[in-house]
């Protein structure tokens, strides 16, 4: 069976179901998806743990919104502005982090001091980001619809299917990139980078590469997600944002494209089949990060697929 | 203002020296099992809780709450060592997830057993000392007194003891260590329980000087890492100048920047050092 014939379904989701719960859990889990995958990229395929994955998600929320606030754009060139922008940032700190080799521990750390830095920033620049309190908007995405026009995107539909497409294009980008020669590139980085260097790779070419497309995929996961809740505040450069990217991607797992859609969909929908506080919800994280390195280091789709092999 | 500034100069000696009890906690756990235990922080706020219920819930005198919080923190690092570290030995990246998971367990624990109101411990030690137009109040020199010397009886240990000299062994080479007698898992077990302990030390101290919140062990761990890093991981004293000099970079920070931005000058000397000495201050380049 193709796997790409599983997002079929997806598409009539909507019509069958009336349940607006399910479709917001859904279209968080496409959002929150997309930021799954792309961090796997980084993470899964090429074997770095980026701990600036949250921040590249803020930083893109922020500049969207401040960009069309200030300029008056359209939510598309916002999001222009703010894949833009991190990407630009990306490719400084990617480059300080591979040019002078800094691997795993060091790789970690040093991203999670830019991620605090821009999170620093962000909290403190109060004339322009309202600090703390963050901002509540009312501007929305618009749509150009053959036979309705521009239309704003509102609604649960509306948005469900904006999120699908935007998933389903991540998905199929990034195992384009996975399955050519650059993610073999990645895989060989992965494996030992010191080998892929002698074997004549360009390591840092391909690091940085792995390291900026991941992020975008994070700004686009960003500009989407703060015009769904029209709301953005420090809250999205937060540790616990980062915990949740690690856990949904390996609760998914790291091997597969599109298999950290399922931990996104695991973690979005869990407080909501089990009505938990939030200190449960922190707990329920810990636990399901720490049990699934420990038991399940493939995650879901990894058993998923050994169960096939054995039957 | 060089009263401001040599005032700012004790305040982060003293605050690194808190740094440097947790960096040192870092350096043993990286040196001996080959991971970063990130949970050293959680352990350090556990400790300080465990200290505030102990004296001022439970009545007990402080110079004896603090020996029991440590000894309790120590315990759970044992406990959480021989459940999950164990199975993560020198896997740095499963190693570091798995502290990140114990983090957010550890804090919503803490969150549902003493809520997020801020703890305030009564005065332990009133009083100042007064040194020229300085003043430092006795419980912080206290404080830094008794770091002090657990850091100095640390290397001492670690020089001059065969546990100690077995522990350096084993950084160095593992294999040839445990063919001279070295009893490999109760070494690491000793040396997870002892860094929790470490932690707990600091968090346990930290209470009679600062409110206690369940987001203090996020800031300490981030420093007792920049710390260890910074210096060099792997050495002893080094970790220690590695806080002092991260507590030291904040006071003085903060008198010409805004304070707010306390928390970056850390995480820039730390980029700045990775870049230039990527080995760390102290310890030998590669």
């Amino acid at each position: 069976m193709k796997a790409w014939l599983l997002w079929i379904p997806l598409l009539v989701v909507p019509a069958v179901v009336h349940n607006n719960v399910v479709l917001t859990i859904l279209i968080f889990t496409f959002i929150l998806g997309i930021l799954a995958v792309s961090f796997n990229l980084i993470f899964g395929f090429t074997g770095q743990l980026s701990l600036f994955h949250a921040a590249a998600f803020g930083l893109s929320a922020y500049a969207t919104y401040l960009s069309m606030a200030h300029w008056a754009i359209s939510f598309w060139l916002g999001m222009l502005v703010g894949v833009a922008f991190v990407t630009l940032v990306s490719i400084v700190i990617g480059a300080i982090c591979f040019r002078f080799k800094l691997r795993e521990l060091y790789f970690a750390i040093v991203t999670l001091a830019f991620s605090e830095l821009a999170r620093l920033v962000i909290l403190n620049w109060t004339t322009f980001t309202n600090g703390s309190l963050g901002v509540n908007f009312t501007l929305t995405p618009t749509l150009w619809i053959p036979g309705r026009g521009v239309v704003a995107v509102e609604g649960t539909t509306m948005w469900y299917y904006l999120s699908l497409a935007a998933i389903v294009l991540a998905v199929f980008a990034y195992s384009r990139i996975v399955h050519s020669w650059m993610g073999r590139c990645f895989a060989s980085i992965r494996l030992n980078d010191e080998l892929a260097d002698t074997l004549g790779i360009n390591v840092f070419r391909y690091k940085l590469t792995a390291f900026v497309a991941a992020n975008a995929g994070a700004a686009v996961a960003g500009s989407l997600y703060a015009f769904y809740i029209s709301y953005i505040d420090p809250h999205y450069f937060s540790i616990d944002q980062s915990l949740a990217i690690i856990a949904m991607a390996l609760l998914g797992g790291r091997d597969y494209v599109a298999a950290p859609i399922v931990g996104a969909l695991v973690l979005t929908a869990l407080p909501h089949v089990i009505e938990v506080n939030a200190e449960a919800r922190l707990l329920v994280y810990g636990l399901i990060l720490i049990l699934t390195i420990l038991l399940m280091p493939h995650g879901i789709a990894g058993m998923v697929a050994r169960g096939r092999r054995v039957s | 203002m060089l009263q401001l500034v040599v005032g700012q100069l004790l305040n982060g000696v003293i605050v690194g020296t808190l740094y440097a009890i947790i960096a040192l906690g870092v350096t043993l756990t990286f040196g001996i099992t080959g991971i970063v235990n990130f949970a050293l922080g959680a352990f350090m706020m556990l400790g300080a809780y465990i200290t505030w219920s102990l004296t001022d819930a439970a009545g007990i005198a402080y110079p004896l709450a603090v020996p029991l919080a440590v000894l309790c923190v120590a315990a759970l690092g044992l406990v959480v060592d021989q459940l999950l570290f164990r199975f993560t030995r020198n896997n740095l990246i499963n190693g570091l997830i798995v502290s990140i998971g114990l983090i957010s367990v550890i804090v919503a624990v803490v969150l549902m057993i003493w809520t997020t109101t801020p703890q305030n411990m009564h005065y332990v030690l009133p009083g100042i000392f007064r040194v020229g137009g300085v003043i430092v109040p006795k419980m912080k020199a206290v404080v830094f007194v008794v770091l002090l010397c657990v850091i100095l009886f640390t290397y001492a240990a670690l020089t001059r003891t065969w546990a100690g000299r077995a522990a350096y062994a084993y950084a160095q080479n593992p294999e040839a260590a445990a063919l001279m007698g070295v009893h490999t898992r109760v070494l690491q077990a000793g040396v997870a329980a002892y860094s929790a302990g470490l932690a707990g030390l600091g968090g346990a101290l930290y209470a009679s000087l600062y409110s206690i919140t369940p987001e203090i062990g996020s800031g300490y761990i981030l420093k007792g890492v920049e710390g260890a890093i910074l210096a060099g991981i792997g050495t002893v004293m080094g970790s220690f100048a590695g806080g002092i000099i991260i507590g030291v970079a904040e006071g003085i920070g903060s008198i010409f920047f805004p304070s707010a931005y306390n928390d970056a000058y850390g995480l820039v000397f730390l980029v700045l050092i990775l870049l230039f000495k990527p080995a760390g201050l102290f310890a030998p380049q590669r």
